[in-house]
């Protein structure tokens, strides 16, 4: 049947495009019918079934705060994802403690979704809560003040803006917070 | 293969008189700006690696930051060079293997102009902040319009010189461009526009799913199509076997689909999905490794030629790094290396074998090669044009081998987190020099192969065209 369409240019795209969708469909449009945690948020009350919590939508603040880190192209850096990988769970952790790993559920909101291809920094996944204000503050200033060999950017316009410095931070502590696994709910403001 | 007429032993230069219908006033538009762009692009992709080794440089400055210059360089690269090279090659063969003129040749000047726009919109857009926030979807959406607008203007353009063309039978390199038209129009959509409706890992899966297919169902297809008809050409050799490439190209249209998803491996996606996404990826295998045995039992008995005819270098090169990334691709899904390589330095690595390495060195050759005959004239210099090869040889293989080996041990030393990341860090340094210097050996290749076209084009009166006889060598 394909020798036919080298002959016939009609012939040529029903078939070029007949096997393009059959993959296609069914690796986009059929996997969230099937898998219903991509688009149910996340909540759990039963400490049985591990870290409880709930998932709740971005405020307008954190929402300006994502945006400017979509504009940053922040992403470019970091992921956000925790993979099922043990040193993953071990790096995103906490005093020892491990961390979740990240599910579906925990980026029902997320749009742009964040979850990067390149870690030139840490992951950020499970972020939310591990620094304070001020350690943010000088960080986006001079992240070598912080920690020497950083290869971060300095970001001084967005330190010494206090309207997106706060927005900015705002985002970044809620990062990975649906779950709250840590030991004594111990979070940085 | 009727329709590809190798013509005989011609040094680049030479001007086959049978090319003479075709008035390729598009192909020339597409391919100078193009060529021009890859310029502009090649600095902002030494700032960039300049940053690893330097990260205060230029720190201050907003628009020149690390974040609003890495998808310019990305996006430049890929829509600014690559791919209207591509489009105007495709441009300079598709009348050709048709026997007839391009349909319109006003459509496609048009083409050109809006490309230029586009292009321009998105050197003032990504550097002011406007990025959406999906890789390789990162234009606003006004540009993404004039993209499908442009898009669609190429595609009536091809199409309707295929359906005038004289000879029925149509070549591998028609299969492959008219693919790439078809497939692309979804593929880009599904990134650009399907992803507007959708969320978190649902959408990430849409990105993917474009991000994978923007290099396996656009550049690879018409890379291919450049691929299939210059390497017969430039060795004046026929194809070894038309079955082959029908079998690699079938098997390409239905496995690459299929594999966005090994982009998320280990990632919060559907464990299911990830297994399908290796399997065909590994799959993959078999398009590649027959597109590649076609090109190498072509060559057979004739790569003596490589010696010094230049664009052939380029093409086999390039078919060799196909075959390398091609290799890496679907080793990089199966989960255990996965683990270790998968967001390190050497995905960097890997990507630029394929759209420098393979596809780029496709699109020089052909530039090398179609740019003084639609001139009508000879190389500026073909000893210059050897220059452009080895930088981009040495430059290239410098940043490919050395990513490699840093974002492996990267990643083993990941996976042992009694290392903190810091140190991770600190340890890549010395690669990241090495690549910035690797990276100024290929901006050297890129501005010797700029400055030995724009010589070709301006200094074309000069050049006495000896034309040479013509024998159609039909297979
Ligand atoms: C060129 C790559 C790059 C870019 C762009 C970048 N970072 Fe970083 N980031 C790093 C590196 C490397 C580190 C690790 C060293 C350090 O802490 O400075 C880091 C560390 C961090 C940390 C601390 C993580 C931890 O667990 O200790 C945060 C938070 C952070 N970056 C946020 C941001 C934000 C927000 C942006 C955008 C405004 C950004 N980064 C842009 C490379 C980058």
């Amino acid at each position: 049947m394909l020798q036919k369409t080298d002959k016939s240019a009609i012939g040529f795209v029903i078939a070029a495009l007949v096997f393009f969708f059959i993959g296609g469909l069914l690796t986009t449009v059929v996997p969230p019918l099937v898998d219903k945690s991509w688009s149910k948020p996340f909540e759990n009350t039963d400490p049985s079934k591990g870290p409880t919590g709930k998932l709740r939508p971005y405020t307008d603040v954190e929402l300006k705060g994502r945006a400017i880190y979509v504009r940053e192209g922040c992403w470019y850096c970091h992921t956000q994802q925790t993979r099922t990988l043990l040193a993953d769970t071990k790096r995103s952790g906490w005093k020892g403690v491990d961390s979740p790993v990240s599910t579906p559920d925990e980026f029902v909101y997320d749009s742009p979704h964040m979850f990067g291809t390149k870690r030139t920094g840490p992951d950020l996944s499970r972020v939310g809560g591990k620094y304070d204000r001020q350690w943010h503050r000088t960080h986006f200033r001079n992240p070598r003040d912080l920690v020497p060999g950083s290869v971060m950017p300095p970001f001084p316009w967005i330190a010494n803006n206090d309207d997106d410095f706060n927005a900015l931070v705002a985002y970044i502590q809620t990062l990975g917070r649906a779950k709250d696994w840590r030991p004594d709910h111990d979070y940085e403001k | 293969m009727s329709g590809v007429q190798v013509t005989r032993a011609t040094p680049i230069g030479a001007v086959p008189l049978a090319e003479s219908i075709h008035e390729d006033t598009t192909a020339k538009w597409f391919l100078l700006s193009s060529v021009a762009y890859f310029f502009v692009v090649g600095i902002i992709a030494l700032t960039i690696a300049a940053k690893f080794v330097w990260p205060q440089l230029l720190g201050t400055v907003p628009y020149l930051s690390y974040g609003r210059l890495r998808p310019l360089h990305v996006n430049g690269m890929l829509f600014g060079w690559l791919l209207p090279a591509d489009l105007g090659l495709a441009y300079y063969i598709v009348p050709r293997l048709c026997g007839v003129k391009l349909w319109s040749e006003k459509l496609g000047i048009a083409t050109a102009a809006l490309w230029n726009v586009i292009v321009l919109g998105a050197v003032y857009a990504l550097p002011a902040g406007y990025n959406k926030g999906w890789e390789y979807a990162e234009l606003p959406m006004p540009l993404v319009a004039l993209v499908v607008v442009a898009w669609v203007m190429f595609g009536i353009n091809i199409f309707a010189t295929v359906a005038t063309r004289k000879y029925q039978q149509m070549y591998v390199s028609l299969w492959y461009t008219m693919a790439t038209i078809l497939w692309t129009t979804f593929v880009y959509s599904t990134g650009n526009i399907a992803v507007l409706f959708t969320t978190g890992t649902n959408q990430a899966n849409l990105n993917w799913m474009y991000v994978h297919n923007a290099v396996g169902l656009i550049f690879t297809p018409i890379g291919l199509a450049m691929a299939y008809y210059f390497i017969p050409k430039t060795s004046n050799t026929p194809l070894y076997s038309h079955k082959l490439s029908m079998i690699g190209f079938w098997s390409l249209a239905f496995v690459y689909v299929w594999t966005g998803a090994h982009h998320m491996l280990h990632g919060p996606i559907s464990q299911w999905l990830q297994t399908i996404a290796i399997a065909f990826s590994v799959m993959l295998l078999i398009p590649v490794w027959t597109v590649v045995y076609n090109f190498f039992a072509t060559m057979k008995g004739q790569w003596h030629q490589l010696r010094d005819n230049v664009p052939l270098k380029f093409l086999m090169s390039g078919v060799v790094f196909y075959l390398l990334t091609c290799f890496q691709g679907p080793m990089h899904s199966l989960r255990s290396v996965n683990a270790i390589v998968s967001k390190t330095d050497w995905i960097p690595g890997h990507a630029h074998m394929a759209v420098l390495g393979c596809f780029s060195f496709f699109a020089i050759a052909g530039c090398y090669y179609v740019i003084p005959r639609m001139f009508r004239t000879q190389l500026h210099s073909e000893a210059l044009a050897n220059w452009t090869f080895w930088f981009f040889m040495v430059g290239g293989l410098g940043f490919f081998v050395t990513l490699w080996l840093g974002g492996f041990w990267q990643g083993w030393q990941w996976n042992n987190p009694s290392i903190p990341f810091i140190d991770t860090v600190v340890a890549l340094k010395p690669v990241w020099t090495v690549r910035f210097f690797s990276g100024v050996l290929m901006f050297l290749g890129i501005a010797t192969f700029l400055f030995n076209i724009l010589a070709t084009v301006v200094g074309r009166g000069q050049a006495v065209a000896s034309p040479k006889p013509v024998a159609a060598v039909t297979a």
